[in-house]
């Protein structure tokens, strides 16, 4: 599976129709309505989260925190390897004869790196996933998606009859509707 | 089918709509600074230049012009770290904790509480780097190979295993602040004019678009670092407390520390929540948005973190006399009626007493109230790790070595230098970046069951 998530470009896609709702509940009601007509919603841009959205618009269950554990399964042989070489293998001390190997006193410090390995690999991968790096520039449907407009996104495929599905979208409460065909570079 | 709310206060008063958040919030953003920020800043200015100078004279003379000796080897430097560390904790207690237990009140607070664990964590560091003594070898603490000067770093140290637990809260904190600010970021890019504002905001939101895939996945990882966060954040004050709790000093030497140093972080993180939003929401006008109820929310925690941290001094005291160790006994008596009264029940008083006024209702709806029970609350927690540090350090094994011990001008210097640090961060951020999480709040605007 490609980390990229590719759904996240506008770029080299069909023309969009785009309708845009000011009120959350509507825009849910809508999503449903248009989901069942068959019609793929490609994504809804909404300035903040509305739960159970992705799953109308079918996305998938994020295998993020799959890649969480790894990573912090990671930090923590990372730690343990570390402590070994230098106390075990590299210098070791004795002090008093006591144990050298796994003392609760290596807890710390094998915690403290799984715990930084686990949100930096996440973070590592959530921004890989999404797309996300500094600077990058990214199409806004609308002026106000990030403000108060909650916009669909709706990909044009040979045979859809678009003026059904901005009647739709219109009867179903958009304040607006407009087309956009994102500028190949 | 949702329904709203008819019983519930609303979290947002002042029927605002998603519009109204973004302008609200980013209005400071957008517009000139106004005289009250000036002021502020000037002022964090004047107080950050005393840590520079302070910081210089340390680093330049040496550590010998702290009036830390032999026997009180720990003396400011370590207690405003402590105290320091202490105010980071309550950041991500609201952010995480509070995230977890599924609190929607914390969504107004919880941006300007994580910034607050930023900068405290940064003026807490201060203090242990320095107190090196030679700063210039300060890496030694990183476990580097023996060719670097020094032997492998000893991780049997809680010294050692605070230099893990501070670097990874800072950074957890860092990329848990930094993740949240996102969506918020690319608000403001969307609405600033200018081209170098621009291009800044634009930097930061990388390519943000409010995308539900993007969102699902946001909400996600953001369950999962409060998860993280919470362990991290009892573990990096469990640590803070075995920086004592492992040593044989009597007074320190308890295992009651780990505990009760959490719950006093809380406290004091609290207090210092209060203090910044109780001003910030009257000066920003947020009062729709930090209201009355997340203020009582807020002193009903202090009361009982409060509580919590009295409950333990006096169990300290009774295992003191419980163990029949007389070391023991005399440090906690010397604490209470030794030269050091003063502090101990000024800790007493503000931490213990002070507190149980919020079990009034007018003490936990009244602003200016909480704003004095806030400094009430944090010049109480300074003297906890004042009497804990230096109380148990000044009676040493030997008679001969019982000593007195005060902070040095430079030493008062570098503790008020790093409020100079702290508010300058602080001011900055309140220009700079939304002070409330926008999209966090629109989304409790309607008042869900």
């Amino acid at each position: 599976m490609a980390i990229l998530d590719k759904n996240l470009s506008l770029r080299n896609r069909n023309k969009i129709l785009v309708g845009v709702w000011e009120d959350e509940d509507a825009l849910v009601d809508a999503a449903h309505a248009l989901v069942d007509k068959g019609i793929h919603i490609h994504d809804i841009y909404t300035p903040y989260p509305v739960h159970g959205l992705d799953r109308i618009i079918g996305v998938k269950r994020s295998k993020l925190a799959r890649v969480a554990f790894l990573c912090g399964l990671t930090g923590l042989i990372l730690m343990v390897t570390m402590i070994w070489y230098m106390y075990v293998i590299d210098w070791p001390i004795n002090i008093g004869n006591k144990p050298v190997r796994f003392t609760p006193s290596w807890i710390p410090v094998m915690f403290e790196g799984t715990v930084l390995c686990t949100a930096y690999g996440m973070g590592f991968f959530f921004f890989w996933r999404n797309r996300m790096l500094f600077a990058v520039k990214n199409d806004l449907l609308d002026d106000r998606q990030t403000d108060d407009r909650l916009v669909v996104a709706i990909e044009t495929v040979e045979g859809m009859n678009e003026a059904e599905v901005v009647e739709l979208m219109k009867s179903k409460g958009a304040v607006e509707t407009k087309e956009f065909q994102a500028v190949c570079k | 089918m949702i329904h709203d709310s008819l019983i519930r206060e609303r979290l947002v008063t002042g029927d605002k709509t998603a519009a109204d958040v973004t302008r609200d919030i980013s209005r400071p953003i957008l517009n000139q600074p106004s005289s009250a920020w000036k002021v502020g800043f000037t002022l964090s200015i004047v107080f950050l230049a005393i840590f520079g100078i302070s910081l210089f004279y340390t680093i330049w003379t040496g550590i010998g012009v702290w009036n830390i000796n032999k026997s009180v080897m720990w003396g400011w430097d370590i207690t405003n770290f402590v105290f320091w560390v202490g105010i980071g904790h309550a950041g991500t207690l609201i952010s995480a904790v509070l995230l977890l237990f599924r609190q929607k009140w914390r969504m107004s607070i919880n941006r300007s509480a994580e910034a607050m664990t930023i900068f405290a964590v940064i003026c807490a560091a201060m203090f242990p780097v320095f107190h090196m003594g030679r700063v210039w070898v300060g890496y030694w603490a990183l476990p580097l190979p023996n060719a670097f000067g020094s032997l492998w770093v000893n991780y049997n140290s809680p010294l050692l295993w605070d230099v893990f637990a501070i670097s990874t809260y800072f950074s957890v904190s860092l990329l848990f602040w930094y993740i949240g600010l996102i969506p918020d970021i690319a608000t403001i890019r969307d609405k600033v004019k200018t081209k170098g504002a621009k291009y800044w905001y634009n930097f930061f939101a990388m390519g943000w678009t409010g995308s539900t895939r993007t969102w699902a996945r946001y909400e996600l990882v953001s369950l999962i670092l409060a998860g993280l966060s919470t362990p991290l954040v009892l573990s990096v004050h469990t640590i803070v407390s075995t920086d004592f709790a492992t040593s044989v000093i009597p007074g320190w030497h308890t295992t009651i520390f780990p505990p009760y140093f959490v719950a006093g972080a809380i406290f004091s993180g609290f207090g210092m929540v209060a203090t910044l939003l109780v001003v910030a929401r009257k000066v920003m006008n947020y009062e729709n948005y930090i209201t009355i109820g997340h203020l009582e929310a807020m002193t009903k925690i202090i009361m009982v973190t409060g509580t919590l941290v009295g409950i333990a001094y006096i169990t300290e005291f009774f295992i003191a006399w419980y163990s029949g160790v007389p070391e023991e006994q005399y440090a906690f008596l010397n604490r209470a009626f030794g030269p050091y009264w003063w502090a101990y029940w000024s800790m007493m008083s503000c931490n213990l007493i002070a507190p149980q006024v919020f079990w009034f209702k007018w003490a936990r709806t009244t602003p200016w109230f909480i704003f004095i029970m806030s400094i009430v609350v944090n010049v109480g927690m300074w003297f906890e790790r004042f009497v804990i540090i230096v109380t148990s350090l000044h009676r040493d094994y030997l008679p001969s070595s019982w000593v007195m011990y005060a902070g040095s001008l430079t030493e008062i210097g570098l503790f008020l230098g790093t409020f100079g640090i702290f508010f300058t961060c602080f001011f900055l951020f309140a220009k700079f970046l939304p002070v409330i999480n926008m999209a966090e709040v629109k989304s409790i605007l309607r008042n869900r069951e």
